[in-house]
Formats: structure tokens, C-alpha cells, sequence
């Protein structure tokens, strides 16, 4: 139980960087992450899949934040003004991409292109682990992220900026 | 090596590709400019995602996300279901009873004079608690205004109310009619003396227009307005003087704003 528990807890800087970039609300996103941990908690025992706690972890906050998601629906989005990137950033220099530009691009992508996109270049993940957290075949998570990048690439864009294609 | 797929040129900016296809993959890059942008695009995408949202997972965790705790008050909460099961049969007899002596209220009436019945009952069930008072403290205070603000679609700060004599114990959130957004927050103070007064608010009814009412009901005197944005009731047994300085507190505090620019009161 306790072994449980330490688990979790060294999951959750994790799953609030997750959800926060998923919410892009600091309020929002820590409620997200304390359900997603209450569910786990009380879930431990008899639902609990064998196999990476992180991994389920994920699941379990994907799965509510669809849900309130579709809750929330006709309530349109708060979006926290400390997480507004800051709106002054200076013009994007060679080589770099305007963060501002980034989070909103990102926030107009799909939610499913957004949520695997997340979990490869934010968290990490491995290709596999995030299928496999996404619960959809391996294919479908490259097609996905194929095109999210895509459509970051327009939605910032890099194709015509000819000092973007500089290579480090 | 012909082929480079572009799942391929991905796996690569990710560092996910398997070790036999990095070498050939750094060859073809070498020889192929175009691609090699490509990878260095995916690449810096990845940067400023990381730079953008990296930063959250160092900060230091908030003690409502500590798993450890969450447990204990699972656990505690738990406990106590026997408790509410006994206080749902009491809330039910209160409930038929209150209803059954406050029909003229509701003879014909607007519907503030459901939301002040309902204000009035809240106030009788919770104030006689001692140790369940409130389900959020009022050491949590901040916590608990972005909980209710959450739950009720509105800004709530927490009064203050210390120049009446009274400190907040904390809050609740309570199901109200379906009228008001079909939940109420119900937050509770105290005097030195032991005195509790509540308010209950809720976001704001259909038509958002301006009301003032004032209601005495077995003892209890009860003050209810509305506006675009809330309705309120303040609740208490005190003198009513007394009652009406608190009431007038929490008027201005929390309608502070609502007719200016859109800029949210501070509670």
C-alpha cells in the first residue's frame, strides 16, 4: 500500500506537467491530476492492470479529462492568465520557434493529435507506452503525431521561413 | 536505405529509433540538407514544448496532490459515510418538516423565495455541526474559492468580515434548484462567541436581474438579493441590527465590481 502510494507520488510532477499542458489551467489541471489520483487510490486493489503505474496513470487522467471535456462542453474554455505565454515574446530569432506561437498552435490541434503529441515530446514516452496508454495500435499514434507536427509546422510558420532551415 | 519513410525522419527527432537505422539515418542526413532541416524542425518543436510546459513538473507539488494524504482522507471520509447516512434521515425529516411550515414561501412565490428556504434550511442543518461545519476549512481558504468559483461558473471570493466580529470557518458545496445552475456554495462564519451566521450563493437565475429581499423565518432573518452575476442570502439569528451590518458587509464585498469593467472583485 504504502509502496503504492511512493509510487504515485513520484508520478505526479509529471502528470501536472501533462495535464497542464493539456488544460492550459493551473486550477484546472491540479483538480484534474487530484481526481486522477483519488481514482487510482481507490482503485488499487481490484482494478488495477499489472504493469507500469505511470502508464495507468495516464489513462486514468486522460479519461476524465475527456470526460469533463465533453462536460464542459457548451461552457467554453478558461484559460488561466498566468498561462498565457507571455504575449511579448521577442520575434522569433533563426532557428527558433516564437513560444507564444507554439502553445497556440498546440491548443488548436485535434484533442487526439494533442494528447499524443504530448506524451512523446513533453513527457517522453516511448512510442509503444504511449500507444499503448492511448489504447490504440502503434500505426494510429505515428499517424497522429505525423500529423500534429504537420499542422505545428504551418501553424508556426516554419516551411517559409528560410532561416529555419539552418540545422544546429 | 532507399527508402526513408517520414514515421522514420520522426522516430529519429525523437531518439526513438532503433540503433542499426541511426547510423544509416545519419548518413542519409548527412547527404540529404533538406531532410536534415526536416529532423532539425521536428527537433526544435519538441524544444519549445518542453520549454513551454517542462517547467511545471519541478514545481513544488501542492499538499492536496500528495497521494499520502489523499489516502488518509479517503479513508477518513469513508468512515464517516455511516454518519451521513444517519444525517440524510435526519436532512429528510428536516426537510419534509421545514417544507411542510414553509408553504406560505412558496404559495405563488418568485423563485428567491425557494432559494431563500433553502439558504434558511442549509443555515439550520449546518450551523448546529461542529466538527463536519464546513466540508473545506478555512485554512484552505484559497482552495476553497477556486473550488466553489469552479463548481458555481462565477468568481466567489470569501468575504471578510472581520470588522463585524466574525472569521470565516469555511465552506460547502451544497445541490440547489435547478434554477440557479442546480448547486449552491454555503460558506460559514464565526464570532468570538460562538455565533455562526452562513451565506449561500449561487450563480445567477435566468433572467439575472436585480432583486433585494428580506425574510424572517422562525427566528432566523435572512437577507437575498440577485444580480447578473450570483444570488445570494445571508443567513443568521443574530439581532437584527447586527444582521443587517453583516448583510450590508457582504453585499458590498461581493457585488464589488460586478458593475464595472468586468475586473473580479478581491475576497
Amino acid at each position: 500500500m504504502n509502496d503504492f502510494l511512493d509510487q504515485l507520488e513520484t508520478c505526479v510532477p509529471a502528470l501536472r506537467r501533462y495535464a497542464r499542458a493539456l488544460t492550459r489551467n493551473a486550477d484546472l489541471a491540479d483538480d484534474l491530476v487530484q481526481d486522477c489520483l483519488e481514482r487510482a487510490i481507490s482503485r488499487r486493489g481490484l482494478f488495477r492492470p499489472t504493469g507500469p503505474v505511470r502508464a495507468w496513470l495516464f489513462t486514468i487522467l486522460l479519461n476524465l479529462h475527456r470526460n469533463a471535456l465533453r462536460a464542459s462542453h457548451r461552457r467554453g474554455e478558461t484559460v488561466d492568465i498566468d498561462m498565457v505565454p507571455e504575449l511579448s515574446t521577442p520575434a522569433a530569432q533563426p532557428g527558433h520557434i516564437a513560444l507564444a506561437e507554439m502553445a497556440r498552435a498546440i491548443d488548436t490541434l485535434p484533442l487526439e493529435q494533442k494528447e499524443a503529441l504530448l506524451l512523446v515530446a513533453l513527457e517522453g514516452l516511448a512510442y509503444k507506452e504511449a500507444a499503448d496508454i492511448l489504447d490504440i495500435p502503434l500505426g494510429t499514434l505515428m499517424s497522429r503525431l505525423g500529423r500534429a507536427r504537420t499542422a505545428l509546422r504551418a501553424l508556426t510558420g516554419a516551411p517559409a521561413e528560410p532561416h529555419l532551415r539552418t540545422v544546429k | 536505405m532507399s527508402e526513408i519513410t517520414r514515421d522514420q525522419l520522426m522516430a529519429y527527432a525523437d531518439g526513438q529509433l532503433p540503433e542499426p537505422e541511426r547510423a544509416a539515418m545519419e548518413a542519409f542526413l548527412a547527404a540529404n540538407p533538406d531532410a536534415a532541416a526536416d529532423v532539425a524542425l521536428l527537433q526544435r518543436q519538441s524544444d519549445a514544448i518542453r520549454t513551454l510546459f517542462g517547467p511545471v513538473g519541478a514545481e513544488t507539488v501542492p499538499a492536496r496532490l500528495k497521494p499520502r494524504r489523499l489516502a488518509a482522507e479517503m479513508a477518513r471520509r469513508r468512515s464517516r459515510n455511516w454518519g451521513w447516512a444517519a444525517a440524510a434521515i435526519v436532512l429528510v425529516g428536516l426537510g419534509l418538516g421545514a417544507g411542510w411550515f414553509a408553504r406560505p414561501l412558496f404559495d405563488a412565490q418568485p423563485i428567491s423565495a425557494t432559494l431563500i428556504a433553502d439558504a434558511i434550511h442549509a443555515h439550520a442543518v449546518y450551523v448546529a455541526e461542529n466538527r463536519h461545519a464546513v466540508e473545506v476549512g478555512a485554512d484552505d481558504s484559497e482552495h476553497l474559492s477556486t473550488w466553489l468559483s469552479n463548481r458555481l461558473d462565477t468568481t466567489l471570493g470569501m468575504p471578510d468580515l472581520g470588522t463585524e466580529g466574525f472569521t470565516l470557518v469555511g465552506g460547502r458545496l451544497l445541490p440547489g434548484t435547478e434554477y440557479a445552475g442546480g448547486r449552491a456554495a454555503q460558506l460559514m462564519y464565526e464570532n468570538t462567541i460562538k455565533q455562526r451566521i452562513t451565506i449561500y450563493v449561487t450563480s445567477a437565475l435566468a433572467d439575472g436581474a436585480p432583486a433585494y429581499q428580506f425574510a424572517s423565518y422562525e427566528g432566523a432573518e435572512a437577507f437575498y438579493w440577485a444580480n447578473a452575476r450570483i444570488t445570494c442570502t445571508v443567513v443568521g439569528t443574530l439581532p437584527e441590527e447586527q444582521m443587517r451590518a453583516v448583510a450590508g458587509s457582504v453585499y458590498r464585498q461581493l457585488t464589488e465590481g460586478d458593475f464595472g469593467a468586468g475586473r473580479p472583485y478581491r475576497g
